[in-house]
């Protein structure tokens, strides 16, 4: 057996059993990345009718009545044959496409051929089984969880060792940047190297997990799937406020929320019973989407391609496909038709996508505070100013008003048509728009028995709290929220345009000016009525009419909410302020007023009253004080009444809708469980379940990549057939089937419940794999120069934040201050303003906010925060699976000369100087601020001898120690002390996980 | 080797030479310098697929999308129908970001006389570029698939529409590396008012991060952070330098992770940018004649700036130069618009044009000039927004142009119908033109490709086809 593995390093030589070729690890490779694109899933560009990636195409052979495969029987193999021909008509793959088969792969076929050609399920679509832990009689390390059985088992096959533990300074910085994100303190390294517990080394991994500190390190890796940004992207790319979700995240992960759980509020919170206010904030996930706020676009375009990320990031994160290939056409090597495609996009697209107000407890207790105390002040009212002046000044205010009311019946119309838009009448009479909205839409609405001489037509613009910010308008991009734009109001009675000859004010007389360019809007009165009144220029006679409300802008701006209502009566109308409850009570004899309608009008007194003004100003205060929540971004699932239908979309474009499809998962895996409604929340469910093949193994590996710098499956977005097989198939199967269903006693940690990541953890980083010296000897370095045996710990770059964290830790400065709106840490104000269309004037923040961990930091995305995007950082808009880890001069740059790095030099300079012990003593301590571990006395004697040139050269050059040191005193040796830790920040251990 | 001898050993080679290569010497003790050396580079100079007669590129990227009509199509029937709807035939179906299909015409804004052998049209508002018109190649039957700024521009530099793709400076550097190692492969630089869409634009999509566009900015240093904090002096950074590689070239010994060698390399490389860019943006020693033959201030940040900039940096090896130029977005105005745009722009492009030939750049230097679409032939007039004598945008056909490296000059290709609006005869998608730079190099844009989440990728996409006709 070993002969042939190591044989296979080399050069593939021809073998004679069946047992050595592996389908799925040796052939399938082969076929997929040179075979599948023209004889694959994809029926619209297959050839010569062949398909190879299944048994009974391969049997069945193409157009030529060949088979292409006779299994055990190679000469009559017609594939063979065409592999290994010479003629160039004949050969494939055929030479235009630039793909050559590799004599290595044509022997592979042709073993596999020879041996029976037998197809395999793909490893990843097979359902999960765990598998029996290796038993090492002799193990050449220590075992401490299962994983190391697999580890060593496979170590022992290739004729390795696992390498020595790592010392104690070592590993706990190592498990701290793993767990929580920053090193440990000096003092905290001490207490580990000191404990004479066997289990001084698990406390440790208990503490972390159970610091807060965990979910903001834990967080951020998931915010770069969720492609979570603080702006909306695009041109305008203003800010956006979503970070509620970023919060939910954090404490998700520091509370251990199942993955199951977790998965389930962030894809469907919004479809479960009684969905909690944390659940709807959690379906934020899929509204980090961006959002085109440009003049001018079709905004249902832009919800096409959002819809289209929701798609794709779900595939990516929880099957590890890649769906996206699907979108224009079938997938070319994956068994993902495209109609399947457009049934997955069937779930994401039948949401609405509303702002949801998120109060903090504390906002909520005020505003109940005050809402009580307006109420007690508000039943003081009707005695402020005793019973016979209340009576009388009450009684001259209806007599007013009732001279002034205008009799007014509401209409409501026979018919509704709103195209995209679905109107429907409440129980006052207004009406309601919901579904989409576009650059044009046109509300048409007809009624019949009409009064008769109606002599004007009013058109109120209600609030509602379901619309962007509180209505009128249904506006949510490019203009103000909540705006709407009337451009035509066209009236046809009986058949013939009715001449409507003035409107009561000249912002309403630009609806009926024939001019759609003009419009009546809301004139930035958001949360508040409106209202417009149209005159006909004669009394109208007809019955019945059609009303026309064209709403046309560069920018979506039709009404969300409004109520119709005529008057007939005769004269000079003057439209009044009054409400429509209060307006109707006034035009009837008060002798016919119930005690409820008295009610209403004395209320409604009460809050105009000119003499009781002074006594309600003590109420405006208190409603002045009233907090304004924070928003977030949240999915909503469409009312059944209004689905939103899905169509396949030809070669993926928006423009090119053709059959309509229903909400389905692909044929290759699981069935949604019968009798479920197909919506998200199954999904959600079905993604998650016990039966599905990919989700647990995608997520471990993608936990184990955080770990060690490499996935099980190094294609950590790609279980499909080009992604790479896994390095141990059998422990990645073991982690997926533990993960789910926990058997391994060891842990506390966390909730202990199947899907709980923090166990999951904790079985990773107590292993004697993960506690390996990163070390690395020539002879390993040739034979596995990646690390996949993991015969040694692992050595990998820290992530931006955690370079950032690390340094203001090491320095003192790092705030522990959680959650919030995000913040601005100290950056050249040119990256968010040279060049940027939507400029972001990077207003530095105060105090600690410019200490916080670095995923406080604001996010924009068409100008990240530099060092971030330095240090390879995404920009939120894209998911990103896996940060690229680079090693760049512009990383070099920063890390010396940007001005966080010096102030953290400088702080750090301070604290030495505060460090009781002569130069060695503080080199030490400062040393191991930085590097945690002690240095070596080669090491020492080179610093030593740096810092006492500097300080030698800032003695004779005060102004140049005082520019490096900042003010202060001492600043020669301070100044000396801040160059050093620079060169200690700069060191490549500092910048790595070792 | 002795603690003593070692820190000679390093003093006497000076600064900047090979430090990798001693850290791996100092390694020695542990093992063969073979596998200790930093990752191979990801910017060393890579055979092309075939090969191109351009080493270089300079995007001239007039963002916003500057009016065809008016600056190189000239079309006369436009004048006569002045004010009349188009034909329903010829709007139905189009969708268009403000204007209503069926506004009015609006007729060339400027007077258009032809220029140089080749006889090119071109509007009075580019004299400066009339003089070089025999240098380059004019396309005027340019389309795209955009028609709002942020996707067009993301779609003219990555061949696709949203952000995530990587840009054509990060394919070419990703496929061709780059000449020196003192500078960054791909510049960006910007000179207008906003780019709309941002660092998408240069992003590297899921290419590795190293090739991403490093902006050269016009406030504060070039780079960011290219200069060493206050009251460090270069002794105080060379010091410091040496203390790193030394202390890291020590951890190589004992961890064994070449990649310590290659932080060290980036270091080196650091340093050198630290020399190389200022010495690259000092515009003093640059002749009178030049400095006024671009119009150059050499303090003042400006298009020409850039331009100078540009030709400095091709000479020094970088391999892709973007220019933004941004604010050609006339929805009102374009006259003015136009006027005031080609006021900053057109004496640069030209002079790069000029100088790239007298320094015998030109045939190895690739320059594109345009916009990521054009603008309608219909007129823009808007009370409530406070527009007039406008023009909306329009990606059925626009105009740019390309010169030097690999194009033949002095002539137009492409005819658009009488009213401006689509191609009649040489119609290319930007695809096409993407493919046709590619090919300029010596890239096959087919064959450049990229494996991510399960599929080749490449700049175009599953289109794009060379422009033979303007090849030289």
């Amino acid at each position: 057996m070993r002969w042939v593995v190591v044989a296979g390093l080399v050069a593939w030589t021809s073998v004679a059993t069946a047992a050595d070729v592996d389908f799925n690890r040796d052939v399938r490779p082969i076929l997929s990345a040179r075979c599948f694109k023209c004889h694959g899933p994809d029926a619209a560009a297959r050839k010569a009718k062949l398909r190879l990636d299944t048994a009974e195409g391969a049997a069945a052979g193409g157009s030529s009545g060949e088979p292409a495969v006779v299994p055990g029987k190679p000469e009559e193999s017609e594939l063979l044959r065409r592999i290994f021909t010479d003629t160039e008509t004949e050969v494939m793959p055929p030479p235009a496409v630039k793909t050559p088969l590799t004599a290595r792969e044509k022997a592979i076929l042709k073993d596999w051929v020879t041996a029976g050609a037998r197809y395999e399920p793909h490893w990843a679509f097979v359902p999960l089984k765990r598998p029996a832990v290796p038993v090492l009689p002799n193990p050449s390390g220590p075992l401490y969880t299962p994983i190391d059985n697999f580890i060593q088992a496979r170590l022992d096959r290739e004729g390795l060792k696992p390498s020595p533990p790592a010392d104690r300074p070592t590993l706990i910085r190592r498990v701290y940047l793993d767990l929580i994100g920053i090193p440990p303190t000096p003092e905290e390294v001490d207490a580990f190297v000191r404990d004479p517990a066997p289990d001084a080394y698990e406390k440790v991994v208990d503490r972390l997990l159970a610091s807060p500190h965990y979910g903001e390190r834990w967080a951020r890796k998931w915010l770069d799937l969720a492609r979570y940004a603080d702006t909306n992207g695009y041109e305008k790319d203003r800010p956006r406020s979503i970070w509620p979700y970023r919060d939910w995240v954090i404490k998700a992960l520091n509370d251990d929320v199942p993955f199951d759980q977790f998965t389930i509020e962030q894809l469907a919170g919004d479809l479960l019973p009684q969905a909690t206010l944390a659940q709807r904030v959690a379906t934020g996930f899929h509204r980090n989407t961006m959002l085109n706020e440009e003049g001018g676009i079709d905004p249902l375009e832009f919800r096409y391609y959002a819809v289209v990320d929701r798609v794709n990031v779900t595939a990516t994160t929880w099957l590890g496909l890649t769906f996206g290939c699907a979108q224009c056409h079938t997938h070319k090597f994956d068994p993902i038709t495209q109609t399947e495609y457009y049934r997955l996009f069937a779930f994401f697209n039948n949401a609405d996508e509303p702002e949801l107000p998120v109060p903090t407890p504390q906002q909520q207790q005020l505003g109940d505070q005050l809402t009580a105390q307006i109420r007690q002040l508000e039943a003081k009212l009707p005695t402020q100013l005793g019973t016979l002046r209340t009576l009388g000044a009450f009684a001259r205010w209806v007599a007013q008003n009732r001279r002034r009311a205008v009799p007014w019946t509401v209409l409501r119309p026979k018919t509704l048509e709103g195209g995209l838009t679905r109107l429907s009448v409440q129980g006052d009479g207004s009406i309601v728009a919901s579904g989409d909205t576009t650059k044009r839409d046109l509300y048409t609405l007809t009624f019949e028995n009409l009064p008769e001489s109606i002599t004007a037509i009013r058109l109120e613009a209600l609030p509602d709290d379901r619309l962007p910010a509180g209505g009128p308008g249904r506006t949510y991009y490019e203009g103000p929220k909540g705006d709407f734009f009337l451009s035509e109001f066209t009236l046809t009675a009986a058949g013939q345009p009715v001449k409507l000859a003035r409107a009561s004010s000249t912002a309403a007389g630009q609806a009926i000016d024939g001019n759609p360019l003009t419009g009546w809007t809301a004139n930035n009165q958001f949360g508040t009525r409106s209202v417009a009144v149209f005159f006909p220029a004669r009394p109208l006679t007809a019955r019945t009419a059609q009303l026309e409300l064209l709403f046309e802008r560069y920018y979506a701006s039709s009404l969300g909410r409004f109520r119709l209502a005529v008057t007939t009566q005769p004269g000079e109308i003057k439209p009044t302020e009054l409400p429509h409850e209060v307006e109707s009570v006034l035009t009837r004899d008060p002798a016919e007023w119930t005690a409820a309608e008295w009610g209403t009008v004395f209320r409604h007194w009460l809050s105009v009253a000119e003499e009781l003004k002074a006594a309600r100003e003590p109420i405006e205060a208190l409603r002045k004080q009233r907090p304004v929540p924070p928003t977030t971004l949240v999915l909503q699932e469409r009312p059944p009444e209004n689905p939103r239908p899905t169509f396949r979309h030809h070669r993926g474009e928006f423009l090119e809708p053709r059959e309509r499809v229903e909400p389905g998962v692909p044929a290759v895996l699981p069935p949604l469980p019968p009798g479920e409604m197909p919506n998200r929340l199954t999904l959600a469910r079905w993604l998650v379940s016990r039966e599905n093949p990919l989700t647990a193994r995608v997520t471990v590996n993608r936990h184990w990549q955080a770990f060690f710098g490499r996935g099980l499956v190094r294609t950590l977005d790609d279980f499909g057939y080009q992604g790479e097989a896994p390095t141990h198939p059998d422990l990645l199967d073991w982690l997926a089937v533990e993960f789910q269903e926990p058997t391994v006693p060891a842990s506390q940690a966390g909730s202990g419940l199947p899907w709980s990541v923090k166990r999951l953890h904790k079985l990773i980083v107590l292993s004697a794999t993960y506690r390996q010296v990163a070390h690395v000897s020539p002879e390993l370095l040739a034979k596995d120069p990646e690390n996949k045996l993991l015969a040694r710990g692992p050595r990998v770059r820290l992530e931006a934040e955690q370079i950032r964290d690390s340094a203001l830790k090491a320095a003192g400065l790092l705030s522990a201050k959680m959650y919030g709106p995000s913040v601005f840490p100290p950056q050249p104000a040119s990256v968010t303003t040279e060049g940027t269309y939507g400029g972001l004037n990077w207003k530095v923040s105060d105090g600690e906010d410019r200490y916080r961990r670095g995923l406080y930091t604001f996010a924009k995305r068409t100008a990240p925060y530099a060092m971030a995007s330095t240090f390879d950082a995404p920009s939120g808009e894209a998911c990103v699976v896996r940060r690229e880890v680079t090693n760049t001069a512009l990383q070099a740059l920063t890390m010396l000369n940007d001005a966080v790095f010096l102030d953290v030099a400088q702080a750090l300079a301070r604290r030495v100087m505060a460090y009781p012990g002569k130069t060695p003593d503080r080199l030490t301590w400062l040393f191991r601020l930085c590097l945690v571990r002690s240095p070596t006395a080669e090491e020492l004697a080179r610093l030593t001898k740096f810092y006492e040139d500097q300080r030698v050269r800032f003695a004779i050059d005060p102004v140049r120690a005082d520019a490096v040191a900042g003010r202060g005193p001492d600043t020669p040796e301070r100044a000396a002390w801040t160059l050093t830790a620079r060169a200690l920040l700069n060191l490549d251990e500092f910048v790595t996980k070792e | 080797m002795s603690l003593i001898a070692r820190r000679h050993f390093f003093r006497d080679c000076g600064y900047g030479i090979g430090k990798a290569a001693l850290a791996s010497l100092l390694a020695g003790s542990m093992a063969p310098a073979a596998d200790r050396t930093p990752k191979p580079d990801p910017f060393a100079p890579k055979k092309p697929h075939f090969p191109g007669k351009a080493k270089a590129v300079i995007h001239l990227f007039m963002a916003g999308a500057p009016s065809q009509l008016d600056l190189f199509d000239y079309k006369p029937e436009l004048v006569k129908l002045e004010g009349k709807p188009l034909p329903a035939e010829i709007i139905k179906g189009q969708r268009y970001a403000f204007i209503r299909p069926d506004a009015g015409v609006l007729g060339p804004r400027f007077k258009f006389a032809r220029h140089g052998q080749s006889g090119a049209e071109l509007a009075e508002v580019l004299p400066h570029l009339a003089r070089v018109v025999d240098d380059i190649a004019i396309l005027k039957a340019v389309h795209t698939d955009q028609f709002n700024h942020a996707p067009g521009q993301i779609f003219f530099n990555t061949g696709f529409g949203q952000p995530g793709r990587p840009s054509m400076g990060s394919w070419i550097t990703y496929g061709l590396g780059c000449e020196t190692r003192n500078l960054p492969a791909f510049v960006v630089m910007s000179t207008g008012s906003g780019i709309s869409g941002g660092s998408a634009c240069w992003s590297s999509g899921f290419l590795p991060t190293v090739y991403t566009g490093v902006r050269f900015r016009n406030q504060g240093d070039p780079i960011l952070n290219v200069s060493s904090p206050d009251g460090i002096d270069a002794q105080m950074q060379k010091d410091s330098l040496d203390l790193i590689a030394e202390l890291n070239a020590v951890r190589l010994g004992v961890v064994g992770d070449p990649e310590i060698a290659t932080r060290t390399a980036a270091y080196e490389m650091a340093g050198r940018l630290q020399t190389a860019a200022p010495e690259l943006t000092d515009l003093t020693k640059e002749p009178r004649q030049v400095l006024e033959l671009y119009g150059v201030q050499p303090e003042k940040p400006s298009f020409a700036r850039a331009c100078l900039l540009a030709r400095r940096m091709v000479e020094r090896g970088v391999r892709f130069i973007s220019i933004y130029h941004e604010g050609w977005d006339a929805h009102s105005d374009v006259s003015g618009n136009l006027k005031s745009n080609c006021g900053a722009t057109d004496q640069g492009a030209a002079a790069l044009i000029t100088d790239l030939k007298r320094l015998g750049l030109l045939d190895s230097t690739l320059v594109i000039w345009g916009g990521e679409f054009g603008r309608t032939p219909m007129v823009e007039s808007n009370p409530v927004l406070g527009r007039s004598l406008g023009r909306d945008h329009h990606p059925q056909a626009f105009t740019i142009w390309m010169a030097g490296g690999g194009i033949k000059p002095g002539i137009t290709f492409g005819k658009t119908d009488e009213l401006g609006f689509h191609p009649t005869e040489d119609a290319v998608h930007v695809h096409d033109v993407q493919a046709t730079i590619l090919h300029c190099l010596g890239l096959d844009h087919e064959k450049l490709t990229f494996r991510h989440a399960g599929r080749d990728f490449r700049l175009t996409d599953v289109f794009g086809k060379v422009i033979k006709p303007i090849l030289a």
